[in-house]
């Protein structure tokens, strides 16, 4: 019935912006006068010469881009790139609007789902990482919370992703400290896809790299972003900017700045090879003046977090966001509630890859226990992205008419179609308070560590799919990436 | 005069970086001695600003304006003050690791110890083990600071207490590490004196290895 009006406009979902489109140009302007007056230092001499090609202007290793460079660039970013899991089937449409929740990568502790101890990290939770993100349904890429400490130094980029991506078909965000260790993580993606052609058909990760803010690329994180481009990998560069420490205290200036960082890789990955996908973004909060940590629940991530991705979506570029994160050391309200606001608000503004789920204590140590209640969390937010649907059925005015005044809609086949849709909990209590007394009063930190727990001894994941041949292959990768560091050093 | 000591150590509190250099000269110029200037004006008013930050009363852009007027009055005394007293509490020379870009948290490390009445001595980043030696030998400071943000950079900090020793200087200077991957259990491995989780503990630690 509303459907068929003439001129009728529908909302598929909520409405929900920070940003005008005059303010968009705006930030946009100040960005490419940024790049075109302030400049960026980028410490490599190979990229360096392909901006100075390419008519930037030079000073020593600070590049000056010009905007028409930036707008060329921004011609040739993809519309879309489709990342699909090592089986080949799609799973992430790198496309506007479309939020997916992960994880995020390197924390310096990890919190022991069993002691419950915050503790250095070990090899076995990457494993641990990826198998619980298989099993949670609102996990839609995987990073590894962990800096692996119990391999040899400057290996662990490689261990973990050779764990982990034998443990789950999520695709991987994945990163590496230099060109070496994103090689030999390509070489364990090509290797899972079957072949080199069939990624470069099926790519199955996406590689993460940042520059330094304030508008620096340091040698590394640019020779990743070179080589991914040159590879035709997905990739990711986005710095940490921190908000009246790194970059302006104001909101619009971060974005500037921010934009700005992202930018000279975009421009750079898309000279190298025009087309291939990159993603901008990071982490956008402020430096907590007080205890001088950079907050990862503070409310200023959540409205910096959407401004950037409305600036992305305006460049026509992929957001890469955060969310599901706390500054808390332990499960407790306040990480709920950091949570909630910043995926809640990651959902309606619509960043691609929102990561940072399981990141605690400021972005210190990872915990398994907070990723899986933000799956939880990611699940109600949907449903509020889902919106209200408008149409004949929907109204249901012939199912009003035939109940009528008093009665009741629980013996209706509209109902017993409809009700489906509802949201069920799998970890909010909603028991009445008799049920709740003798199922053992059982608080939301007591249902989150039996979840977990419950998956990690009973769900195995895809690792028995991984045929004894590929197995091989990868730790032919991995034994080669330990003689590379013993060779090259650090 | 005394009441100029009071506008100094008030100055000081306001982050007013021209007045207090400019109440600094005038009592210089007036015939008071520097070393009254220095206690009872700037290190009166910076302990008060250090209180004030514990009992998070004070922000940290408010703490760095306070040092930067410290800084400013003391440009004026060190030129007559005595070496000892010019620094209350020491000389820390501070430097990101070779390989290694990282420096807000240096940075905000380095201009809390300065407020704290340390003189600080910033290398800046990316400084190869050889010059850090070089740096202390050369300016015999009683603490340096090492950061590192970066897994593979982390080691460095190792590498630099081993210069130290080998160049036979080790023991004469404390070193504190630091930086996001940075843990205590690190420090203690390679053998580092103090770890510092953020600017502020840093700067307590600093203060509690001078004092021994």
């Amino acid at each position: 019935m509303a459907n068929d009006k003439t001129n009728c406009v529908v909302n598929r979902s909520p409405r929900f912006s920070f940003l005008s489109e005059d303010q968009k140009q705006t930030i946009f302007h100040g960005m490419l006068k940024v790049l075109q007056d302030t400049g960026a230092n980028v410490h490599h001499e190979k990229a360096r010469e392909i901006f100075k090609k390419h008519g930037c202007r030079m000073d020593g290793i600070r590049v000056y881009i010009p905007p028409n460079l930036v707008r060329q660039a921004l011609q040739s970013v993809p519309l879309m790139t489709t990342i699909f899991d090592w089986e080949g089937n799609p799973r992430i449409y790198v496309e506007e609007n479309r939020s997916y929740f992960g994880p995020g990568p390197t924390l310096v502790y990890f919190r022991d789902p069993y002691t419950m101890e915050r503790r250095k990290c070990l090899r076995k939770d990457a494993t641990t990482v990826a198998r619980v993100c298989d099993a949670l349904p609102h996990i839609g890429f995987v990073e590894g919370l962990v800096t692996i400490s119990d391999v040899p130094r400057g290996t662990d980029d490689v261990f973990e992703f050779a764990d982990m991506i034998q443990n789950t078909t999520t695709p991987i965000m994945a990163w590496a400290y230099h060109r070496g260790g994103a090689r030999d993580i390509h070489r364990i993606g090509c290797i899972m896809a079957g072949g080199e052609e069939a990624f470069k058909k099926k790519p199955n990760y996406i590689l993460y790299s940042e520059p330094i803010s304030p508008l620096v690329s340091d040698f590394h994180a640019i020779d990743k972003l070179m080589y991914c481009a040159e590879h035709g990998i997905p990739q990711d560069y986005s710095p940490c900017a921190i908000g009246g420490g790194t970059v302006p205290a104001t909101h619009a200036g971060q974005l500037v700045v921010a934009l700005s960082e992202s930018m000279v890789g975009v421009v750079l990955s898309q000279l190298i090879n025009p087309g291939t996908c990159i993603i901008l973004g990071g982490v956008q909060s402020i430096l907590d003046m007080r205890r001088g940590i950079y907050s990862y629940g503070a409310p200023e991530l959540n409205v910096l977090s959407g401004g950037l991705t409305e600036m992305a979506r305006y460049c026509g570029l992929p957001m890469f966001g955060t969310a599901g994160c706390t500054d808390t050391k332990v499960m407790e309200i306040q990480s709920g509630i950091e949570a909630a606001l910043q995926i809640h608000t990651s959902m309606l503004t619509g960043a691609n890859f929102v990561h940072d789920c399981g990141y605690t204590e400021s972005g210190k140590t990872g915990d398994i226990f907070q990723t899986v209640m933000d799956d939880e969390i990611i699940s109600m937010a949907r449903i509020i992205e889902d919106g209200i649907e408008v149409n004949e059925e929907t109204l249901a005015v012939d199912v009003i008419d035939n109940v009528g005044s008093g009665g009741h809609y629980l013996y209706e086949d509209h109902t017993m179609k409809w009700f489906l849709k509802h949201w069920r909990p799998t970890l909010m209590d909603r028991q009445s308070y008799e049920d709740w007394d003798k199922a053992g009063r059982q608080t939301m930190q007591d249902r989150i560590i039996r979840k977990t727990r419950d998956i990690l001894e009973n769900y195995e994941g895809p690792i028995s799919r991984v045929p004894e041949e590929v197995k091989k292959d990868i730790q032919k990768v991995i034994d080669g990436a330990v003689e590379r560091v013993e060779r090259d050093g650090l | 005069m005394s009441e100029k000591l009071g506008k100094i150590a008030d100055g000081l509190l306001h982050g007013k970086i021209k007045e207090v250099a400019e109440l600094t000269q005038e009592l210089l110029d007036e015939g008071m001695d520097p070393e009254e200037i220095l206690q009872k004006g700037l290190f009166a008013g910076m302990d008060v600003v250090g209180k004030k930050f514990r009992d998070c009363e004070m922000f940290i852009p408010e703490v760095l304006r306070s040092a930067k007027a410290m800084h400013a009055a003391m440009e004026k005394l060190r030129p007559v003050l005595s070496e000892e007293s010019s620094s209350k509490a020491g000389t820390v020379v501070m430097a990101t690791v070779q390989g290694d870009l990282h420096d807000i948290g240096k940075n905000l490390a380095g201009m809390m110890m300065e407020g704290a009445g340390f003189n600080v001595i910033d290398m800046g980043i990316d400084r190869k083990t050889e010059d850090i030696v070089a740096m202390v030998k050369d300016k015999k400071p009683q603490i340096l600071g090492l950061s590192a943000l970066l897994t593979t950079t982390m080691p460095k900090m190792g590498e630099v207490i081993n210069a130290l020793k080998e160049a036979g200087i080790r023991d004469q200077v404390k070193v504190i590490v630091g930086g996001a991957p940075v843990t205590d259990d690190f420090a203690l491995e390679i053998g580092a004196d103090a770890y510092a989780p953020n600017a502020s503990i840093g700067t307590e630690k600093a203060l509690e290895l001078v004092k021994g």
